[in-house]
């Protein structure tokens, strides 16, 4: 089947478009080397696939997302190019289609927000824009899905009419002909094209060519070039003279074929912008923003969901499975090992799928409407003020949902340090998993307090990440150059189907991690605590878990809870914060809270009570991130980095709170 | 005069853009911000921070330090 592949400038409606023209979503995968994914779907006429790339403002790639749309120019064999241009920001979409079409393949252009271009008094004659370029121009309103039937028709008929020449000065003309005389004549892309990303000074390219010749002549002609137009009366640089030409080329079609009807007055995206990002409302706005998401994601909505779904795994599921499993005549040890191991193991993890659902459900909203981006601008001072951006903000705040979410959400960053950093540091972020944790405590020990306990941990964790990403962007990450560039897109209204997909693409990861490793880690910490090494079915005092855990204790003992059982707990809490919870609870023999928290007394002060629960806020990141972190840095080594560095600051805050405590008396 | 100089609602035509570093420089190209361009200042940020800047009929957001870099007149 042959491939279009889907072009376009960020925030013109590419996913939208993709969404309308492709039925079903095939398959999303990740490009070699880079972490970004590429979505494939089938055309609704089920003939071709679509690729949809990463938006770019132009071929010559910024950032490692930018890449792999020139990465797939240069490496990959597809039949036709789509490229969607918003009508409304015309001339400078045109930029990149004119890129394309020097590179040469069939191209069809789909002329988006035609709509919003007529509401700012631009009348657009598509035919005289086809002329112009020689190509098919189909006007469509990607949100809503007109016009695809007229696209697909053109998209399995377009036809490699002649090659689009844009004409340069003499000078750079000089040098396209050299450059293409350098390149081997079975090359398999257009040397025209190929010349002029050459003198464009498109590294991705160089990378594509350095494989086949010398790069040397091609680059010392690029300098020459260079010097030659510097000396020219404007001392623009060769980039800026390539693209002034393509603007008075564009402006010349524009000229020609829209014609301005009236001044356009104040957008109601000026409107709402002129509330959200004012000086003093920007940042309030935006916590009250904030609260009602998470009320809704944890308390007045999630909550009841993930505790009818925990419900149904404790009782009807537990009771069913029980009962096919005796009727199936399995042994005891099988009957254990899936109801105690694998069904509490799991299914403590699948509780947390509504909560999940609703959370990404809310951040895919924030990104559709437009208002993500003002976020990043109303938070960039303070990211700023310790070696961050305003992009690291966002996954900060999602991290609070949970980690994993989080970490995957830094992508959005450009500079590869900063993203890093923001990596390392999100899951220092108290997660929503953690609060279990903090509720047996404070119920045990902090009764009178619950409420300013809980969130002394909350704001303890961001205000180690906040000192952390000072100290780790003045060493170890400096940033040569922190950039924050946003473009600010218009707000528009989210369509259910995009909505759904990207909710759907979010939250499919974390449902399919739980019917792999989770499942996996639960068969194996329930086999721990079953066997010993006297052999199986052993008391727990004497099982591996009892084994392993005692060997943490010492290590543990100068930071108040030197026990077996805690240090089990806490290996365990690795697989989830929560399983520190269930842990105990299979370890104290009890079932129930109220038991287990007069149970507790025994084994813990409020001093080591405080102090464990600050440990299970910053020790190790939990399975499911740390694997998520391993998946979006690529890199063993900062993986293992993000634990290490946890573990140490838990540890070193941990003896502080409690030595210190003791020290003044605390108990 | 720079573009932090220019009055929040005032309009003015970028002059020059050669004084920001190239990786900055070419990602304001890209998005349309260049000499000869229409500017105007929507929104500053407080305590220092990011300008909101419409050019070409788009917004874009970018820190006070870099928008001194861009000459208006």
């Amino acid at each position: 089947m042959s491939q279009i592949a889907l072009f376009g400038n960020p925030n013109t409606g590419k996913t939208s478009l993709f969404n309308n023209l492709t039925g079903s979503y095939e398959y999303v995968g990740n490009w070699s080397g880079v972490t970004v994914e590429k979505k494939v779907g089938i055309l609704r006429s089920r003939d071709a696939y679509v690729v949809d790339l990463p938006g770019v403002y132009s071929l010559h790639p910024l950032s490692r997302d930018e890449g792999v749309a020139t990465d797939f120019l240069l490496t990959e064999s597809f039949s036709t190019i789509l490229n969607i241009v918003d009508a409304s920001q015309l001339k400078r979409n045109l930029h990149l289609t004119i890129q394309l079409l020097e590179f040469g393949k069939p191209l069809v252009i789909a002329l988006n927000m035609i709509d919003v271009a007529e509401r700012r008094g631009m009348k657009i004659d598509v035919k005289k824009l086809a002329d112009r370029f020689g190509v098919p121009v189909v006007p469509v309103v990607a949100r809503i899905g007109k016009g695809m039937d007229e696209l697909t028709e053109k998209l399995r008929s377009v036809e490699q009419t002649k090659p689009f020449t844009l004409t340069y000065d003499d000078v750079i003309e000089t040098a396209i002909a050299t450059i293409s005389s350098y390149l081997p004549d079975d090359i398999e892309r257009s040397k025209r094209w190929l010349a002029l990303q050459c003198l464009e000074g498109n590294e991705r390219v160089y990378e594509y060519l350095r494989a086949k010749i010398a790069l040397e002549p091609i680059l010392a002609i690029r300098k020459q070039t260079e010097e030659s137009i510097r000396q020219l009366p404007h001392g623009r640089s060769l980039r800026e003279r390539l693209h002034h030409f393509r603007e008075t080329f564009i402006e010349a079609v524009l000229e020609d074929v829209v014609v301005w009807t009236e001044k356009r007055s104040l957008t109601w995206t000026e409107k709402i912008d002129a509330i959200v990002t004012n000086k003093y409302l920007g940042m309030p706005i935006f916590l009250f923003f904030m609260y009602v998401m998470f009320m809704l994601t944890f308390d007045w909505l999630g909550s009841p969901l993930a505790d009818l779904l925990d419900q149904f795994f404790s009782g009807p599921l537990t009771d069913t499975l029980s009962r096919l499993l005796t009727a199936m005549g399995a042994s005891g040890f099988l009957q254990e090992l899936v109801l105690n191991g694998i069904v509490s193991g799991v299914g403590g993890v699948l509780v947390f799928v509504p909560q999940i659902f609703i959370l990404f459900f809310f951040i895919s909203l924030l990104e559709d409407s437009g208002y993500m981006a003002r976020v990043a601008m109303v938070m960039d001072r303070l990211m700023e003020a310790i070696g961050l951006n305003g992009k690291s903000f966002i996954p900060m705040i999602i991290g609070f949902g949970c980690n994993v979410p989080g970490v995957m959400a830094a992508r959005t960053i450009e500079q590869p340090r900063e993203r890093l950093l923001t990596i390392l540091l999100l899951p220092l972020m108290s997660c929503s998993a953690r609060l279990p944790v903090y509720a047996l405590f404070v119920g045990a020990f902090f009764k009178a307090h619950q409420a300013a306990v809980v969130f002394s941990l909350y704001v303890l964790g961001i205000v180690v990440a906040l000192l952390l990403a000072k100290l780790f962007s003045s060493t170890i990450l400096k940033n040569e150059h922190s950039m924050f560039v946003i473009e600010l897109p218009p707000y528009r209204m989210p369509q259910a189907l995009t909505l759904w997909r990207s909710t759907w693409d979010k939250g499919k990861g974390f449902v399919r991690k739980a019917g792999t490793f989770i499942f996996g880690g639960s068969v194996a910490i329930w086999l721990l605590s079953y066997a010993g090494p006297k052999g199986l079915h052993v008391s727990m005092d004497d099982s591996f878990l009892a084994a392993i855990g005692g060997v943490l204790a010492p290590i543990l003992a100068p930071l108040g809870f030197g026990t077996w059982q805690a240090g089990a707990a806490l290996l365990t809490g690795f697989l989830a914060k929560e399983v520190v919870v269930s842990t105990m609870n299979i370890i104290y023999h009890v079932k129930d809270t109220d038991t287990l928290q007069g149970l507790m007394a025994h084994y813990f002060t409020p001093l080591s009570a405080f102090s464990f629960m600050a440990f299970v806020l910053l020790y190790v990141p939990c399975l499911a991130t740390v694997a998520t972190i391993r998946k979006e840095t690529g890199s063993t080594k900062w993986t293992l980095f993000a634990i290490g560095y946890a573990l140490a600051i838990a540890y070193i805050i941990s003896f502080l709170i409690y030595e210190g405590g003791k020290w003044l008396g605390l108990s | 005069m720079v573009l932090t100089d220019l009055q929040p609602g005032k309009r003015a035509t970028i002059t020059n853009i050669s004084m920001m570093s190239d990786i900055l420089k070419q990602r304001l190209i890209d998005m349309g911000v260049h000499e000869g361009e229409e500017v105007c200042v929507k929104c500053t940020m407080p305590f220092g921070g990011p300008v909101m800047v419409e050019v070409a009929g788009q917004c874009i957001c970018l820190r006070r330090k870099e928008a001194a870099c861009i000459g208006v007149e």
